[in-house]
């Protein structure tokens, strides 16, 4: 009863955020100058023909309008239609602007659907690696404040923050895969492809974790319970892991939630760098070609994935901590 | 004494050290405990205590260390076992603090941390055999239905609950001494008058011998068998509690005592009424007030909080009104109502023959100059970041008082009314004690020389020495400016010393009010017993808390049973107070109660 | 319980500090300065902004400037002479990698150190409303920052710039204005527990007005915490600089930024690797300095404010 009422509320609100991140991108699309009918066109087309191809597009009406149509398609899981890509070769690297005739350009959603196993097990590898990591470098460094494991997790944790993404993906393609030959870096041909780009990404992911867990294990070590426990007669490893991090893990677990968003958008740089056929490189061949619909559902789809991973992590703290109440 | 102590201290000493200096805590300490006996240790605030209760039980953290001495327990010194083997002697050592809702996980239900426990230090004992034994403890201390219980959270435990719980986890094996630091400090005091009663009655049951620790004298002498009197880290007394009462022989002994209020001697004081007439300063009317909260686990349901219901009363010039109450009786909302700081769902707060709720600009601004607030907590009622003087002043800018210059001089001025040196004017307020705070406080409030000072817990926060020097201070500007004082207040001890009216607040309702005299010596209201039964006091009791008080707390303001609220505690209760409820009746000529009692129930037709 | 607190003031002593009534802002910044990773971001932080304003001035070299006939020069450390002339190598075109990489420096600092401010002004500002008034006004504050939140900001500024043109000014616009919420919501929540505080109680009987206890009460008290972790995001906006410089959206060519630079490079990686590594290297150098330094300020803001 308690879970139902917990999901139908989050749902709803979920609902309107995603809703909102729609109203956001649709009219940031609309009001900021560019026009996706030149691209599409060619720079030579005349001034009528732009015209008259977007009015049949519906591009020339009000925005409300405009939002008012696309809202009712999103809601019966129509996204539209691509602009630019055509059905057939639906290539995530693809640059070919075949014929734009209505009938053969690629729906928006399998264009989505087809990417986004990708990234998923892309980004579920980086959280595997990263929070390894986080516990083997920030469970000591937050049992011994101010001690040398905590040294090593602060210094770790300035250090792998301050490396810019793009950058450390070159670097490590460079040497494990040009000049080591251990990994694979280029493209995708199977589960190995996934490795450098997920430490990448664990690499981004993890300072921020280890921050956490760090400041917020030595706080709980600090909560009157943990000694008391002591004097009651509790062991030293027993008090450690049955509850001080028992208690450290839910304000990890909130900012896990809060990070997603953060690891889609270094997703989006990783697979750009490795070309890797996810959601992030389609996105950001989609703003290149100013791929209006795409734009758009690729924020919905992530926006929603962002949501619904947040209930997620809200329902296990719920479970952990039983005073948190969503 | 034949038998071989339980435990015994010599020479022990804690010292804290920081910044290179090692300052001493306590010194010296030495005292044996036999079995079965109470030992109490009395002392103020600031006096180790607490440092003193933790290093008997080895749990002496840095920045604090032992400097010398022992703690001699089974002929071995605790304080030098290392950790491996001092952690199995905890099943015989036990130790209750005074912070209860912290000392268990959060994150874990009750009843499956005190297993955890037992299952730590008793080797050998199933799950299934310890549970049962927590359940049949947890009963034992009167948690009602204690199989459900166990599973609840430490958060959904009210604080006697939750000292009753640690309590249970101390006793649960069976220890062969037990420190109670304070315990019935946080709680209050209906409360901690039952949460006491138990303590004896367990240490009995387990033949336990006790430290027990605490700064109410009067708390101390009624539990244990012999009293220390501990004053800056060192005992300086030991007498029974009874010959320390009769004659205690150091200055500091006679001082503590001298400070224990008097409530029913000859030697309480006479607080004067001034006579009520014409208009009453400030009249609340029927107010009641409602908070909605989200019922836990529901979509949209709401439940209501019925935080303050049909209060009536007026406050005349002049008077010193008091309104006590126990925690969670509605009287910080009362003192939300009374300030304008909320309105009131139904009924009003009429001053100067207009209800206060529908003031704004000009009229809100000299309703705020007239009745001011001086707020509870000494620490978090002034902003950490300002000086003392542009705290002060602050209300006068609000006010628009022109002139920097007679600002300060103002502000000046009212400093050296309440006692705080010039000097003060450019410092911040960290480096005050709680004393001064509260002086800059009232200063605050005095600043705009206002007709109400509205004080919510005022005192609370402060020892019993400062209390005298403030309640003069008190006493003074009312003198002087002819104040009213709106006291706000837990603690009958000081209403009896300073206010002439008193209304007594249960679940937020007004069930009494009454002059003080008729208050104390002819309580109107089985609560206004419960209440007078527990203040702790030397004196010989008029009411005893046997008598006076079933066990149990009160029930939540969300869920209120129908009848008088006071019904489910209340010894004298019948079958009309579980239907109907009463309202306030004249009682005599100088109070009104809200009890069927009074109105001829069964007791007066018997008499 | 305030008694309960006062016998726990003897096992934790108050620091000399704060019973002289040193303000806590200044006693956080002390106990960073006090660090050592703190002093060593401080010089590294030190010697590169110097050098990044000194070196391309005093060398008199242009950084646009080609120069084809010393085109791919390896840096000083990898040729067989040293090569003083131009210490970190040449790119493609023979553009002095060094100077490049400072003036690169530059840019990246300002647009930083600009969209951090943007976003705490706006952040700052809209979560003290919410946290103070809360009720719709909050709710209505807090739906946007969760949408907000939910959607990468990276995708959002490549979205805006991608489809509009790069600009400095459009820039730190679209990444200050993407990244506000943080601030809202860390704001909205200590302006929420400051707002119960009894001296704001205090403030509201005297008659004081709303913007009156924001602006002077509330703001001077959670504002200082809140601006030393901010450092931290100097170094996070850099970093989304170069990024968006990486894939063509930031400051545009012949104007040298990191992302740009690394963006060139990376075409001649396997004969030139330094062209994309080398700037890497100075701007991890810097962000490093700038995080030791922010982290160490964030600590010591944890462990004052939190007892404070």
């Amino acid at each position: 009863m308690f879970i139902l009422s917990f999901l139908v509320r989050r749902l709803l609100q979920g609902a309107l955020i995603i809703f909102l991140v729609t109203l956001l991108i649709f009219t940031l699309l609309r009001v900021v100058p560019g026009d996706p009918v030149r691209l599409m066109a060619g720079g030579m087309a005349p001034e009528a023909l732009i015209e008259q191809i977007a009015t049949e597009m519906g591009l020339r009406d009000p925005i409300l309008v405009q939002f008012g149509r696309y809202m009712g398609g999103v809601i019966q899981g129509d996204l539209g239609q691509s602009f630019v890509r055509p059905a057939s070769g639906a290539s995530t690297g693809g640059s070919g602007f075949g014929d734009s005739s209505r009938g053969d350009r690629a729906e928006v959603l399998t264009l989505i659907a087809d990417t986004l196993p990708m990234t998923l097990q892309l980004a579920a590898l980086a959280i595997f690696f990263a929070l390894v990591f986080s516990f083997l470098v920030g469970v000591p460094g937050g049992l011994a404040p101010n001690r040398w494991p905590d040294r090593v997790a602060f210094y770790i944790s300035s250090i792998f923050i301050s490396l810019p993404n793009f950058w450390l993906g070159i670097v490590l393609a460079l040497l494990f895969s040009v000049k080591l030959g251990w990994l694979p870096a280029i493209g995708y041909k199977g589960f190995a492809y996934t490795i450098l780009p997920a430490i990448v990404l664990a690499v981004e992911l993890a300072p921020i974790l280890i921050r956490n867990l760090t400041a917020s294990l030595a706080s709980v070590m600090q909560s009157p319970f943990i000694s008391v426990g002591r004097v009651r007669g509790l062991g030293h490893r027993r008090i450690v892991y049955a509850h001080a991090l028992r208690n450290a893990s839910v304000p990890l677990l909130n900012l896990l939630g809060i990070q997603i968003s953060g690891l889609l958008g270094g997703v989006l740089i990783v697979e750009f760098i490795f070309d890797y056929p996810g959601l992030g490189l389609l996105t950001v061949n989609a703003v290149l070609q100013r791929d209006f619909p795409l734009i758009q559902g690729i924020a919905i789809v992530t926006s929603a994935i962002f949501v619904l991973i947040n209930i997620a992590v809200d329902l296990i703290a719920t479970l952990i901590d039983p005073r948190l109440e969503y | 004494m034949a038998s071989q102590p339980v435990l015994s201290v010599r020479d022990l000493s804690v010292e804290l050290r920081s910044e290179g200096r090692a300052r001493r805590i306590v010194s010296d300490i030495g005292f044996d405990l036999q079995p079965r006996q109470i030992v109490g240790i009395i002392g103020a605030s600031g006096s180790g205590k607490t440092v003193l209760s933790r290093a008997l039980v080895n749990w002496i953290d840095p920045p604090l260390a032992i400097s010398s001495g022992s703690v001699t327990y089974k002929s071995q010194n605790i304080l030098d076992l290392p950790p491996n083997r001092l952690r199995p002697l905890r099943k015989e050592i036990a130790y209750v603090g005074a912070n209860p809702m912290g000392a268990l996980d959060p994150t874990l239900p009750v009843g499956s941390q005190i297993v955890e426990k037992i299952r730590a230090l008793v080797p050998g004992i199933d799950t299934t055999e310890a549970r049962r034994r927590v359940v049949d403890l947890l009963g034992a201390v009167r948690i009602p239905s204690p199989g459900a219980r166990f599973h609840e959270y430490p958060s959904q435990f009210s604080g006697g609950m939750m000292q009753r719980a640690l309590i249970v986890d101390a006793l649960a094996t069976n220890p062969a001494f037990l420190v109670a630091d304070n315990v019935t400090q946080p709680l209050d005091v209906t409360v901690a008058a039952q949460v006491m009663r138990l303590m004896r009655e367990l240490t009995e049951r387990f033949d336990t011998a006790v430290v027990f620790v605490s700064s109410s004298l009067p708390t101390v002498s009624e539990a244990a068998d012999q009293v220390l009197v501990l004053a800056e880290g060192r005992i300086v007394e030991r007498q029974t509690p009874r010959k320390l009462v009769e004659r205690p022989e150091h200055p500091y002994t006679v001082q503590l005592i001298s400070e224990i209020p008097q409530i029913w001697t000859d030697s309480a004081p006479v607080v004067e009424s001034p006579a009520r007439t014409g208009r009453p300063l400030i009249r609340i009317e029927d107010a009641t007030r409602t908070y909605r909260v989200r019922k836990r686990g529901t979509f949209a349901s709401f439940s209501d909080v019925r935080a303050v219901r049909n209060v009536t009363f007026d406050v005349y010039p002049g008077e010193n009104f008091g309104i006590v109450g126990e925690s969670g009786c509605g009287k910080s909302t009362l003192m939300r109502l009374l300030s304008r700081l909320e309105s009131p769902d139904t009924g009003r707060v009429v001053c100067d023959g207009e209800d206060i709720a529908r003031l704004s600009g000009k009229a809100l601004l000299k309703f705020r100059r007239d009745f001011q607030l001086v707020l509870q907590d000494p620490f978090n009622s002034l902003p950490p970041r300002t000086a003392i003087g542009a705290i002060i002043e602050g209300p006068l800018k609000v006010h628009g008082m022109r002139g920097a210059d007679k600002r300060r001089e103002r502000v000046l001025a009212v400093m050296s009314e309440v006692g705080l040196s010039a000097a003060l004017y450019e410092e911040l307020p960290l480096g005050l004690s709680a004393g001064q705070r509260q002086r800059v406080n009232v200063a605050r409030a005095m600043v705009l020389e206002p007709k109400v000072l509205i004080m919510d817990e005022t005192l609370s926060a402060l020892d019993q020495t400062e209390q005298f020097k403030l309640l003069k201070l008190f006493s003074d500007l009312q003198a002087r400016h002819g104040l009213t004082y709106i006291f706000i207040s837990h603690d009958m001890a000081m209403v009896r010393r300073v206010c002439n009216r008193v209304a007594v607040m249960y679940l937020g309702e007004v069930v009494e009010i009454a002059e003080n005299g008729k208050l104390f010596f002819d309580p109107g209201h089985p609560y206004t017993k419960a209440l007078l039964s527990a203040i702790p006091t030397l004196e010989e009791r008029r009411y005893r808390p046997e008598e006076c008080l079933l066990e149990g707390e009160p029930p939540s303001p969300i869920d209120l049973p129908p009848g008088c609220s006071f019904a489910s505690r209340c010894p004298k209760a019948f079958d009309r107070c579980r239907v109907e409820s009463p309202s306030l009746s004249v009682d005599g000529k100088a109070g009104m109660a809200a009890c069927f009692l009074l109105e001829g129930g069964p007791a007066s037709i018997a008499a | 319980m305030s008694v309960a607190e006062t016998d726990m003031s003897i096992a934790v002593p108050i620091p000399a500090d704060e019973r002289k009534g040193v303000s806590v802002s200044r006693r956080i910044w002390r106990a960073a300065f006090a660090s050592y990773e703190f002093r060593i971001g401080l010089v590294i932080f030190a010697v590169l902004v110097l050098a990044a304003l000194l070196y391309p001035w005093l060398s008199g070299i242009n950084p646009t400037k080609m120069n084809v006939a010393g085109r791919l020069q390896a840096p000083w450390f990898l040729g067989d002479v040293w090569n003083w002339a131009a210490p970190l190598g040449t790119d493609q075109i023979g553009r002095d990698m060094l100077v490049r990489s400072l003036v690169g420096l530059r840019y990246s600092l300002l647009i930083g150190c600009s969209t951090v401010v943007l976003m705490l002004i706006v952040g700052c500002s809209l979560g003290t409303i919410a946290g103070y008034y809360g009720g719709k006004i909050d709710l209505v504050l807090m739906r946007i920052t969760d949408a907000q939140l939910s959607i990468p900001m990276i995708i959002l500024a490549i979205t805006v710039l991608g489809v509009s043109r790069p600009t400095i000014p459009a820039i730190i616009l679209v990444l200050g204005l993407s990244s506000w919420p943080v601030y809202a919501r860390v704001t909205r929540s200590v302006v929420m527990t400051e707002r119960k505080q009894e001296y704001v109680r205090a403030a509201q009987v005297s008659g004081a007005s709303d913007f009156r206890i924001m602006a002077l009460l509330l703001a001077p008290l959670v504002l200082p915490p809140i601006i030393f972790i901010s450092v931290l995001d100097v170094a996070r906006m850099m970093i989304f600089e170069s990024v968006l410089g990486f894939i063509g959206l930031g400051v545009q060519p012949p104007t040298p930024t990191f992302g740009n630079i690394i963006a060139d490079g990376r075409k001649y990686l396997l004969n030139a690797w330094w062209i994309a590594t080398m700037p890497g290297v100075f701007l991890c150098l810097t962000l490093t300095s700038i995080n030791l330094m922010g982290a160490s300020l964030e600590r010591a803001r944890n462990r004052i404010h939190g007892g404070a």
